[in-house]
């Protein structure tokens, strides 16, 4: 039944549509919200009186907050605690002992103080700041180039983007996995493909030179994201208007120039959404590096994410892998005012365009 | 564009361009399926064979006594975080999209800055919140865990599904004297099906695939998830590549099934600004 349905309407037309809420979803901020419930609530008030109308507002808004009680009580303990307990921790001097009392001794700035002098930890940073900008280049070059090949009409492309999406739904540490399995020295797929093909005669030591090892990470992340690059850009591809390109075209513009003036123009909101989301998703990835390296060879690929884990789970150091999350929260954070406000601009856009 | 699309060759080189990304793509899946068939002797030869060698299903009688008890753990896992995310997910997006309440934007806004938390911070804090309400090494404690990958997430995709619902059909419901409950349980839920599978879907991958977390909070022994049991398969110096392999075929399953089974929610759940890790 999926299957007829998707088909029914013609594959295309499902993803975009709901491509359309995509990026947009998170976004449908206050605006939406307020336009949808006004006008119910004014209408059942006007008929019936002005205190059975009381009574029926006020019964349906206690309604409401019981039908979000599961949801903020989650919240609270789930995110809330978790991230006050956390700066807490980052200025307790916290000991294997400690963690059973709960609390700990004040420490001040100490545990900061330590991370921000510790040579692994300045590591981790740099390599969280590379790993990211490379991750995002990657997957949005390719991401995009992909995006762009799937708006064209060519035999076999549905069948295609349906499966391009299948490294998106492997569990994280299954990639990192294989890739360990795939970049081995002796019996690895990628070396033993270099030497069939005569590129390189010795075995190239991907996992194990610590110069190399980051880039290894970085490609199997790359071949990670890729997919949702390449969803989130095609959807926005494909809700650009055809009117738009054909008078591009009639103008004589050359394929580059339409789409660097026509086409990025028009999706521009997407494109910044996807590399936002594309951002927040690269600076916690964990599994994937523990799964393929382990930080290793000598940190060469430790990352902010993996080096708080080794502090707080492996050295029992809590403070001072919680002061190094707090590091990660801030640098994570940076992007959140930009996507509360992007998220709020391409509502606006999708439910113009959508409906 | 369209002149592309009139020249045939040009379609096939377009057909030839997507199967080189999906051979790309797929090689890393293929590989897994293939090397959970071979021998040890195969795998550690130190030549890596394109095409299956001597099949055997030796890793596969290793991983099933050694794992079989991993992926019902799993399973439950899964399934725990698809109740826990619809139970919390669904009346939530609900209220948010149908109800004027004055926290909503606060609530959205929250729910928005909530996926941005990196998974290491709350795990870092869980373990010792998890210690003290006597979470750690339980059921409870992974699946409450694994929702905060799922719940965000979902209330976010299922309010934007229901601002797609006319106030019309829940109006005409109470007219007829359905309380707010009944409104929602027969006339709101019923109608968010297929929101609610997709929703549904990626909190059950979330909860099949956690790695981070299982790692964290579980500490110990008794109850290890799959992805857990293929890490201790992982050592330093000597890795037992068949059946890591043999374990990350079966971690693969869900994902394959859901793939086959449940495409359309999975196309939706990803456009959907999906979040994962």
């Amino acid at each position: 039944m999926a299957q007829g349905g998707r088909r029914g309407r013609g594959g295309e037309e499902v993803a975009p549509a709901q491509a359309a809420v995509g990026p947009a979803a998170p976004g449908q901020g206050g605006a939406l919200v307020v336009a949808g419930a006004t006008a119910p609530a004014a209408r059942s008030g006007a008929p019936s009186g002005h205190v059975q109308h009381m009574t029926a507002w006020r019964k349906r808004r206690i309604a409401g907050w019981l039908f979000l009680t599961p949801a903020i009580a989650y919240i609270l303990f789930a995110f809330a605690l978790p991230i006050v307990y956390n700066i807490m921790l980052s200025f307790e001097e916290t000991s294997p002992a400690t963690i059973a009392h709960f609390t700990a001794p004040f420490a001040g700035l100490a545990n900061y103080r330590y991370v921000l002098g510790d040579p692994t930890s300045q590591a981790a940073i740099v390599h969280t700041f590379e790993f990211t900008a490379g991750s995002l280049f990657g997957q949005f070059v390719i991401g995009f180039a992909l995006a762009l090949l799937f708006t064209l009409r060519f035999p076999g492309r549905t069948l295609a983007r349906s499966l391009i999406i299948v490294p998106w739904l492997l569990p994280l540490i299954v990639t990192g996995v294989i890739f360990k399995f795939l970049f081995q020295v002796e019996g690895g797929a990628v070396n033993q493909l270099l030497f069939d093909i005569g590129i390189a005669q010795h075995p190239v030591d991907w996992l194990d030179n610590p110069h190399l090892a980051l880039w290894t990470v970085l490609i199997a992340n790359i071949w990670l994201g890729v997919p949702f690059f390449t969803l989130l850009l095609y959807s926005a591809l494909q809700d650009v208007p055809v009117e738009v390109k054909e008078a591009a075209l009639m103008d004589g513009a050359g394929p580059w120039q339409r789409l660097r003036m026509v086409i990025v123009p028009i999706i521009l909101p997407v494109i910044e959404v996807t590399l936002l989301l594309g951002f927040v998703f690269t600076v916690k990835v964990f599994d994937l590096v523990v799964g393929l390296t382990g930080g290793g060879p000598a940190n060469a690929t430790q990352l902010i994410t993996t080096w708080s884990y080794n502090l707080s789970f492996q050295q029992f150091n809590f403070g001072q892998g919680a002061a190094l999350n707090n590091i990660l929260l801030v640098l994570a954070m940076i992007c959140a005012p930009l996507y509360l406000l992007l998220s709020r601009g391409s509502l606006n856009a999708s439910s113009g365009a959508g409906k | 564009m369209t002149r592309l699309q009139r020249s045939p060759w040009l379609r096939w080189l377009c057909t030839l361009a997507a199967a080189g990304a999906l051979v790309v793509v797929l090689f890393p899946v293929y590989a897994v399926i293939v090397g959970s068939f071979e021998s040890t002797q195969t795998l550690f030869s130190g030549t890596y064979y394109w095409l299956p060698h001597a099949p055997t299903l030796d890793n596969y009688r290793t991983v099933v006594n050694a794992q079989s008890g991993n992926v019902l753990t799993s399973l439950i896992v899964g399934v725990g975080t698809a109740l826990l995310s619809l139970v919390v997910a669904v009346p939530a997006a609900y209220a948010l999209s149908k109800y004027r309440l004055r926290l909503t934007v606060v609530l959205v806004s929250s729910l928005l800055v909530c996926q941005i938390v990196p998974s290491i911070v709350l795990a870092t804090s869980l373990f010792v919140v998890f210690h003290w309400t006597h979470l750690l090494n339980s059921y409870p404690g992974l699946i409450i865990a694994d929702g905060t990958y799922a719940i965000p997430f979902s209330i976010l995709v299922l309010r934007a599904f229901f601002f797609s619902l006319p106030n019309e059909v829940m109006q005409a419901a109470r007219v007829d004297g359905a309380s707010e409950w009944q409104t929602f349980r027969r006339i709101v839920v019923p109608l968010a099906r297929s929101a609610v599978i997709t929703v549904a879907v990626f909190a059950f991958l979330n909860g099949w695939g956690d790695f981070i977390f299982a790692l964290t909070v579980l500490n110990g022994s008794g109850i290890q998830p799959i992805t857990l049991g293929i890490y201790t398969y992982l050592g330093n110096y000597s890795t037992d590549w068949g059946a890591v392999m043999a374990s990350a075929a079966f971690a693969m399953v869900p994902a394959g099934v859901l793939l086959v089974v449940a495409q359309r929610y999975i196309a939706t759940g990803l456009t959907a600004g999906s979040v994962k890790g």
